[in-house]
């Protein structure tokens, strides 16, 4: 008898083991999670790390793959009411079929429309009362999101089941003072259910702590739900169910019955995988990509096939702590600007994956043409450097005074020798040689500029406080809110009142009339006033240089690999679909297109 | 003394080790004597330029023309197309151009570009062929037509008008002689990520480290030899004190110290000359330990109860009666400490703690930054393998280098 429950202990603890061998996520579907690989897309270089939790609200989130709120937000678990498209500036309707302002004078408040067609994963209807839960919950709970869309919306009514008004913050005269945020928050906010967010403000206890729950029962509206998750991946399953099967959204499911992402160690294993066909659609920067189609002769190609290979949508760009002594001199800071060889940058940093600053003459506004159109180039003309100006810079150091006079190579101001440090965190490839480059460009006109490289946390920390010297930041790229916004982040003078400031203009740079212009501009509609205003905010910051853009470069790369599946958005295919990586804003429609290589 | 030295030089290991080593030394001395460029300068605009050497196109342009009666090579195009080229081509055709089977069997290799050429049309409707080969025929369209095209070259320039004005033709059969080139740089190992030439980087680099090494096991070599003296022979409290602090730096991974010393001080302090002390001031343990077990056993020893009789003062019985006994231990030592201490620098700076990238080239921040720019995904072996060769020659003949002394010095493993 003994013996016998001896041996049953044995064989339940054995058991024991082998299931918690078997790497147990929150969704533990079939064992490891592994799926046929002609009904799975495979992503790589969106999540680096286990999953932590399935919330959008939640403030430590690092569940890139399935929560992803930005300019073009991410909507194959969560989604939004409409969806952005950054290559023609519009929204398309996914939840919401119809936006309006109900004045457009005062843009007080707006009406949207819902798919009536659309219900959640429990098969209940998506109504207005759901939008409208959504809203007050990120408030009542402050998220992140929540807190931001305090200062744009005041709140949210349910019309009917299939109406949502939304009532703006206006000012003193009765116009919205953020009208394109709110249009923003069309396709940024995710659509939570109602009854659900109840349940877990039930089990939360507070409010506050809806924050920490990691919605592992989650109820959505997308096409798919998490189906397997540990420290090697993550895969969604297809909602067999998903309402936007309906003719009045796609009108079919989505091609992939399972999109799988592997955690890998880094760009270069990411690398190896996708070459080697394991992954479809890669967000990886990759040296020298032409010749993986050149050279190795794979059946890879981006979404454009010439230089740059993606379209640039961003600009990482070096903040200049205004603040410190020496880069308080607009001379000094100019100097590093011009001497920087940006056409090395281009080519070798960014390996030629970035159009260049002699086709797109620097600017606050991307290298797409309706930004570009938003401005005078020939009043900036006298404004602009080239890069690579030793002698320029040096002249005008030389000019102001700002020379070398104790004779150990380095110029002073006030007796002080010109000594920065250049952030940005370690890993991040093209940036870190970026700012070599700066530093050697530095080094080449007495300014001794020394690179610093630690963990991103650290270098966040460092950026949002006003820790630094000279940070890199990319600014936010194409949305419906820019190249208004861009240009605040750049130089709108309160951001730098934040205690701790992730919003922008992180150098401490202050200019009344940037402040004012940046203030009218944002409910500004006439085309010819916009010029003006944009052309005179790009003149300032090419006069003061509170910062200086790197390089063009693409939000997301988008690389794909045809092996097992073909028919991606490429450029000039008419399908108007833009390279966000099948997952983001419009890009999404990718999915409903693509189909399998034949044989 | 000259005896030792001959010894020395009669062990084929040594002397192997040895011819490297003062190889790779001359050759990093006597190699600025004919490349005077500075190894920072970012020459090419991209990433890793193949080995080669690098013309100027505006000069074979304006240089001097020879004629010469030389088929180009381009003359016969189907010798020039690859056979998965034409196969690709015959696909298209089949499939996209209308043209039938018979066609294609009857074709040869000059009828089939000429087919090409007269239906390939890159905007046809392609159903069912990748985006990736679709664009893989624009490009191979593009080399067909500049094959198939025997026109002369004409190279223009641009009048005061802006029209372009003819002023030179080349045809196939003129050549120029690269010795009128005046603009060429050779790259013997292309270029890094950032453009730089390697080989020029890699000597300054190797000439680095070498210091690195030579610093590093200098202070490693002198603290551990000091210390292993003074508490082998002085023995007593000393000693215990002297082997309490050894065993706390033997157990401390001294990597980690390492790693946290270099972080501490910031990169612009990390010179050259502070990375090596760092890593010396890391790493003396074991010598310190070998050459006290070797004092303690030489102290009673009766030459030095002789001294110690004589009167002779401390410090001079240890410099004269016990230092030669472990000279020959600890100069093998030292030519470890060299080694090892180039080695803790590549680590550091593949790690990005390494002298700054701006102020020096080494060899761990050349492996570093080939590493981030993925040159061993992407076909660049000249970024890294010659980094690699240079590291695994300096260890293998310093190691060797020490083995043949070893077998001269020990006694166990003579002949």
């Amino acid at each position: 008898m003994k013996k016998r429950t001896m041996r049953l202990i044995a064989a339940l603890a054995s058991a024991a083991m082998v299931a918690s061998s078997f790497g147990i996520g929150a969704f533990a579907a079939e064992g490891d999670g592994s799926t046929p690989r002609n009904e799975t897309l495979y992503f790589a270089g969106q999540q680096w790390g286990t999953i932590n939790d399935w919330n959008p609200m939640s403030a430590n989130s690092n569940n890139a793959m399935g929560i992803q709120q930005k300019d073009s937000t991410r909507t194959l678990i969560y989604e939004t009411l409409f969806m952005y498209n950054l290559l023609d500036n519009e929204l398309y309707p996914l939840l919401g079929t119809e936006w309006a302002w109900d004045d457009e004078a005062t843009m007080a408040s707006m009406t949207v429309k819902l798919n009536p067609d659309a219900h959640w994963s429990d098969g209940t209807p998506l109504t207005a009362a759901d939008v409208v839960a959504t809203f007050d919950y990120n408030v009542k709970c402050n998220s992140a999101y929540g807190v931001e869309m305090t200062s744009f919306i005041t709140s949210m009514e349910a019309v009917d089941d299939a109406t949502v008004k939304i009532n703006s913050v206006v000012g003193d005269d009765g116009v919205a003072v953020n009208p394109l945020m709110i249009k923003q928050m069309l396709q940024k906010m995710y659509i939570m259910q109602k009854a659900y967010l109840e349940k877990v403000e039930e089990r939360a206890g507070s409010p506050e702590d809806m924050k920490l729950d990691k919605m592992d029962d989650l109820v959505a509206s997308g096409p798919y739900m998490p189906y397997y998750d540990d420290d090697q991946k993550v895969v969604f399953i297809r909602d067999e169910n998903y309402w936007g099967q309906a003719e009045s959204m796609w009108g079919s499911l989505p091609v992939p019955k399972y999109i799988a992402h592997t955690i890998y160690e880094g760009n270069s294993n990411a690398q190896v995988a996708f070459e080697a066909g394991e992954v479809d659609v890669a967000q990886v920067f990759m040296t020298d990509i032409q010749k993986l189609w050149e050279e190795k002769e794979l059946p890879i190609t981006t979404y454009i096939d010439e230089e740059p290979y993606n379209l640039a949508s961003t600009i990482p760009t070096c903040f200049f702590n205004v603040e410190v002594p020496g880069l308080d001199r607009v001379e000094v800071r100019k100097a590093i600007a011009m001497a920087t060889d940006f056409e090395q940058i281009r080519s070798s940093a960014m390996s030629n994956q970035s159009p260049s600053f002699k086709d797109y003459p620097r600017s606050m506004m991307n290298p797409s043409d309706p930004e570009q159109a938003l401005f005078d180039h020939d009043a900036l003309k006298d404004l602009q450097w080239e890069g690579g100006d030793i002698e320029g810079a040096k002249a005008l150091l030389d000019e102001a005074g700002i020379v070398d006079t104790d004779g150990d190579g380095i110029r002073e101001v006030d007796g002080q020798n010109l000594h920065f440090k250049a952030e940005c965190p370690s890993g991040w490839t093209d940036w870190n040689a970026s700012l070599e480059i700066v530093a050697a460009a530095g080094k080449e006109i007495g300014i001794e500029i020394e690179t610093y490289f630690p963990e991103a946390s650290v270098y966040t920390d460092d950026y949002t406080t006003g820790n630094f010297e000279i940070t890199m930041s990319s600014p936010t790229g194409a949305s419906i809110t820019n190249p208004f916004y861009r240009c605040k982040q750049f130089l709108y003078g309160p951001f730098a009142d934040l205690e701790i400031n992730y919003s922008g203009n992180y150098g401490h740079y202050r200019n009344a009339e940037a402040d004012e212009i940046l203030d009218k501009l944002a409910t500004e509609t006439d085309e010819a006033k916009l010029k003006e205003y944009y052309t005179r905010l790009n003149e300032i910051y090419l006069t003061d240089v509170p910062s200086f853009g790197l390089m063009y470069r693409p939000d997301m790369f988008y690389e794909v690999n045809e092996t097992v599946w073909t028919n991606y958005p490429m450029k000039d295919d008419g399908s108007n679909i833009p390279p966000t990586d099948c997952t983001d804003g419009y890009g999404i429609a990718a999915l409903y297109q693509l189909e399998l290589v034949e044989g | 003394m000259k005896n030792t030295l001959r010894n020395i030089f009669h062990s084929p290991k040594f002397v192997i080790g040895f011819i490297i080593f003062f190889g790779l030394l001359a050759f990093t001395l006597i190699y600025p004597f004919f490349v005077a460029a500075d190894p920072l300068d970012m020459v090419g605009q991209g990433n890793f330029f193949k080995p080669g050497t690098y013309v100027s196109v505006q000069d074979t342009v304006d240089a001097k023309y020879y004629t010469l009666n030389i088929q180009a090579k381009s003359s016969n195009l189907g010798d020039h197309i690859e056979e998965k080229d034409k196969q690709d081509m015959r696909d298209w055709l089949l499939n996209y151009g209308e043209v039938s089977q018979e066609e294609l069997d009857a074709a040869d290799d000059n009828a089939l570009v000429v087919l090409w050429l007269e239906h390939y049309d890159e905007k046809a409707k392609q159903k069912g062929l990748l985006a990736s080969k679709k664009k893989a025929y624009v490009r191979l369209n593009k080399e067909i037509v500049k094959l198939a095209s025997d026109a002369d070259l004409i190279i223009a320039v641009e009048n005061e008008d802006g029209e372009l004005e003819e002023s030179k033709s080349v045809d196939s059969k003129q050549y120029v002689n690269t010795k009128d080139i005046a603009n060429q740089r050779k790259l013997v190992l292309g270029t890094d990520n950032f453009g730089r030439d390697v080989l020029t980087e890699l000597v300054q680099a190797t000439k680095v480290s070498l210091k690195i090494g030579l610093i590093a096991g200098t202070v490693a070599t002198l603290i551990g030899l000091m210390l292993g003296l003074l508490s082998g022979y002085i023995g007593g409290l000393f000693d215990n004190i002297i082997i309490f602090i050894t065993n706390l730096f033997t157990v401390i991974p001294s990597f980690v110290l390492l790693i946290l010393i270099t972080y501490s001080v910031g990169q612009n302090a990390r010179g050259v000359t502070l990375i090596a002390a760092v890593i010396g001031l890391t790493s003396w343990t074991w010598t310190c330990r070998s050459v006290r077990s070797q004092v303690i056993s030489l102290r009673n020893r009766d030459h030095v109860n002789l001294s110690k009789l004589s009167g002779h003062s401390m410090i001079r019985i240890v410099l004269t009666d016990i230092l030669p006994y472990v000279a020959s231990y600890v100069v093998m030592a030292f030519i470890l400490q060299i080694s090892s201490g180039i080695l803790a620098e590549a680590q550091l700076s593949m790690l990005g703690l390494g002298p700054s990238t701006t102020s020096t080239a080494t060899l761990g921040q050349m492996m570093n930054w080939a590493t981030m720019y993925s040159a061993h995904l992407n076909g660049s072996w000249w970024a890294y393998f010659p980094v690699v060769l240079v590291i695994t020659l300096i260890a293998f003949s310093l190691n060797l280098m020490n083995t043949g002394l070893d077998q001269v010095f020990n006694p166990q493993l003579r002949d």
